[in-house]
């Protein structure tokens, strides 16, 4: 049995409601797809567990009433986990921060871009926006187009 | 000595338009083989006067906070201590311009007035830079200017004399003797390297931190008299040395007798480049680290040296 | 606790001799220690992501080309490899051959370039004239190889964009060779020579635990003795084919990161040559369909500097759903801060560079001007603008007067 079926195994057999939720796409990549209630468990255990401990980077994504986000871990036998999770815009997710300090900078990243809301993020600099970036505009939201890109052009 | 022969002295040779055209060429030597020595082209001749003549044609800008007038003054006071200085060395024979027992001292003194006159413009400018540029500045006074005296101190000891055109008769007169201040040389070598903030003693303008230390807020024709004062200077520390370290071929004729003395400057500023050229910047604890526990000693055990060869002879 | 009044706060960037591209460090001193460090990304935000969205894939591979300057082939082809996996399309050996390649030439010039930067943070800049006198070989072979010293352009959607004649073979050898040379010198140089040992050794001090805790990635990392390489661990391209040792320190401090960066640089120079003899014959690209089909898929790539994370989602157009990139500085600047506790101002350049920092690709994305506040400033509006800035920071730099105020 190759290690990614084997993480298979594991995840299911410590939370069966992940039964089906979990595919890999080739050698070394797993996907888990979890609900928001259940990912802080579920990340917590990957991360403390079952030896994920490089934290790759957070993907946000716009996919219309909700932010879709997907957490890359990996394992130093170079196995990839990627936990997708869904949050509903407005609504917020809890931070990866106490797990993995060196985190916080994506979680600032989906903040500025996609508009998220993080719980219990330190107190920090935005990034990657200027200061005087308006604080309701998110470039990566789809329906933002840049305001003045005809005075651009011209 | 006639006025007009004092003003000659002072304004041409081997005074302020003497030095300023050395310096330059000094300057110049330095950068033309730091860079052969790192595999570049480096400069043409003219580039030190260039840079210093573009730099008079530049805007001059004042930190509204700064002290003015010290902040004016600094750079003149740097350059006027430097020339003060060199008419108290013996060039090319035993004799200086303005000779006097004790001028070795007075010539120290003058030469740390730049020094100082670097931490006056930096302090006064108020940036933060430059503020701590100076501050490394004078904590670096304290690491090579001692090692510095004491082993200038040597050779007169054993001259029985402060006057430097004193030890260069002394020496002349004893050819063989240099060879015992070799030590001491080596120390004013490197004292030299502190003075003039090169490699690896360079932390009072260290670029990549502190921008250019206390000269951050210089700019224009304030600045070419600063760099003007370092370049100076350069040409009277290696002159001071060669006067007390390298006292060969001071009974030639004038002409010859300069040749040799332009000889020997350029062979201790050439070896300061080759020195700036092998080494990493030190960080200003290290430096003062060094100073202390490496070459104060040395100059301490070259005095003890000339006190026992003081009794043989 | 620190006595404020004897703090001083000096204000490394965004614009400063120290840094190569704009990023701000405000620094907390006390005397000459640092006592504390407040980090500020983001000037460099260009855009890239979105503008991704809006392009197609061929236009993207160029356009995440130019996410770094340095690194230009790993972005092209971490992106081209998550795009290729969505695709179905399995390259030509060939082409991973020269991709790899590329890759590997890549790494020597980026470390050489990081040796004479590195040399220059700490005052030695005859080590920075000499290693960049070397990487110019590099920069030439690229030229001759690819057409461009920089933004080689090596990589299409099922392959490579050229091949390489076996006529070149032996030319790439010889530079091979001599840069190798040159290597040991500077490998003797760093362990020998007094001044860089005193400057390297124990400076920007990053356990094992703290390495792997904030995220450090590549050269960073394994100079702390994690032992990672995305080349062995997650083979792409022809790394599966080639015999190759992970160099790992366990100094931890920046002499340790300097050991490491040498180490890779011989260790690609044993790999160049292996692909020079093993190169398999054939050709150079798969025909690729210009509409990728739906889905999803993330590409590490290990990049000079540290990792490259590229996430793909197509959605069955030509154009990408969404493309998001992680470049190392990004994960490599959350050590920094730990690194530089208790160091030394003196310190900050060259452990800050010891990251290899490339704030280009950690930025990537501000689009154009967003709510039309632009405006033309007078130099004198400029000049107040930037006292304004610092003040607010709580810097009080010189109020600077231009001449004319002068006589005032």
């Amino acid at each position: 049995m190759s290690e990614a079926e084997a993480l298979v195994d594991q995840l299911v057999a410590a939370f069966p409601a992940l039964t089906g939720r979990v595919t890999v796409q080739r050698a070394k990549r797993v996907w888990i797809d979890v609900d928001r209630q259940a990912f802080p468990e579920v990340f917590r255990r990957l991360a403390k567990d079952l030896g994920f401990e490089v934290f790759c980077m957070i993907t946000g994504l716009d996919e219309g009433a909700d932010l879709g986000l997907i957490y890359h871990l990996a394992r130093n036998d170079g196995l990839m986990a990627n936990v997708k999770t869904r949050c509903p815009k407005g609504e917020s997710m809890q931070t990866i921060t106490s797990i993995f300090p060196g985190g916080g900078i994506y979680e600032r990243e989906l903040i500025d871009l996609l508009g998220a809301h993080i719980e219990g993020l330190p107190e920090g600099a935005r990034y990657p926006l200027p200061d005087n970036w308006p604080k309701d505009e998110h470039p990566l939201l789809k329906d933002w187009k840049p305001k003045d890109k005809g005075a651009q052009d011209a | 000595m006639t006025v007009g022969s004092a003003v000659l002295s002072i304004l041409v040779f081997p005074g302020f338009l003497f030095l300023v055209a050395f310096g330059l060429a000094g300057e110049f030597v330095d950068r033309k083989l730091y860079a052969r020595l790192q595999n570049r082209q480096g400069p043409p001749w003219y580039q030190p006067l260039a840079d210093f003549l573009k730099l008079l044609g530049k805007e001059n800008v004042i930190p509204e906070d700064a002290d003015r007038p010290i902040f004016r003054l600094a750079p003149v006071f740097a350059l006027a201590a430097t020339i003060a200085a060199i008419l108290y060395i013996p060039l090319w024979s035993t004799t200086s311009v303005l000779p006097f027992e004790g001028d070795l001292i007075v010539v120290l003194y003058l030469l740390v007035i730049p020094t100082v006159a670097f931490f006056l413009g930096g302090w006064t400018s108020r940036s933060v830079f430059a503020t701590i540029g100076a501050f490394r500045a004078i904590t670096q006074v304290f690491a090579y200017e001692i090692p510095l005296f004491v082993a200038l101190l040597a050779p007169a000891l054993l001259a029985n004399t402060w006057s430097i055109s004193g030890i260069a008769a002394y020496y002349g007169s004893h050819p063989w003797m240099w060879l015992v201040n070799l030590l001491g040389f080596g120390v004013a070598l490197v004292s030299l390297l502190g003075k003039l903030e090169k490699v690896p003693f360079d932390t009072p303008e260290a670029e990549t931190e502190i921008v250019a230390g206390s000269f951050t807020e210089y700019s224009g024709r304030r600045l070419a008299f600063f760099r003007l004062a370092i370049d100076c200077e350069a040409i009277v520390g290696a002159s001071l040395v060669a006067a007390v370290f390298l006292p060969f071929g001071l009974g030639l004729p004038p002409v010859l007798g300069i040749l040799v003395y332009l000889a020997k400057v350029l062979l201790i500023l050439g070896t300061l480049a080759l020195l700036r050229t092998l080494f990493a910047r030190l960080r200003i604890d290290q430096m003062v680290h060094f100073c202390w526990s490496v070459v104060a000693p040395i100059a301490f055990l070259q005095i003890l040296i000339n006190l026992v060869v003081r009794e043989l002879i | 606790m620190p006595d404020k009044k004897r703090t001083v706060r000096v204000p490394i960037g965004p614009q400063h001799p120290a840094l190569k591209e704009p990023e701000s460090f405000m620094v907390d001193l006390q005397g000459e220690k640092i006592s504390s460090v407040a980090l500020r990304l983001g000037y460099n935000h260009r855009g890239i992501e979105k503008g991704c969205e809006e392009r197609t894939y061929m236009q993207d591979l160029y356009l995440v080309e130019r996410v770094c300057g340095i690194c230009s082939h790993s972005h092209a082809t971490a992106f081209i490899q998550a795009v290729e996996e969505i695709a179905g399309l399995e390259i030509p050996r060939r082409a991973k051959y020269i991709r790899t390649l590329i890759a590997e030439l890549e790494r020597v010039h980026s470390h050489l370039l990081w040796l004479g930067v590195a040399g220059h943070e700490i005052g030695f800049d005859t080590l920075l004239m000499y290693s960049w006198r070397d990487r110019e070989l590099v920069m030439d072979l690229f030229a001759e190889l690819t057409g461009n010293r920089v933004n080689y352009a090596m990589n299409t959607l099922g392959g490579v964009r050229r091949d390489i004649a076996a006529e070149q073979f032996p030319h790439i050898q010889k530079i091979v060779d001599t840069l190798e040379e040159r290597t040991k010198y500077y490998i003797e140089l760093a362990m020998t020579e007094e001044t860089l040992a005193q400057r390297l050794s124990g400076v920007g001090y990053l356990s094992k635990e703290d390495a792997v805790r904030l995220g450090a990635v590549g050269p960073t990392s394994r100079a702390s003795g994690a032992d990672r390489d995305t080349r062995r661990d997650d083979p792409y391209a022809a790394y599966d084919e080639l015999d190759f040792k992970v160099i790992t320190d366990d100094r931890c401090d920046v002499l340790g990161r300097a050991v490491v960066r040498l180490g890779e640089l011989m260790q690609s120079y044993s790999m160049i040559r292996q692909i020079l003899k093993q190169m398999p014959e054939g050709p150079i690209t798969v025909k690729a369909p210009l509409k990728i089909p739906a889905g999803e898929a993330v590409s590490r790539y290990e990049a000079p500097r540290g990792e490259d994370v590229h996430y793909v989602r197509a959605n069955g157009t030509d154009k990408p759903e969404r493309v998001k990139v992680r470049a190392p500085t990004l994960a490599n600047t959350q050590s920094v801060a730990k690194m530089l506790e208790d160091g030394y101002l003196a310190d900050l350049p060259i452990v800050v560079a010891a990251i290899d920092p490339c704030f280009s690709c950690t930025d990537r994305t501000i689009a154009v001007q967003g709510n039309g506040d632009s405006k033309t400033m007078g130099w004198e509006e400029l000049v107040q603008y930037g006292v304004r800035w610092y003040r607010d920071r709580g810097v009080d730099p010189s109020r600077i007067k231009v001449r004319g105020d002068e006589s005032a």
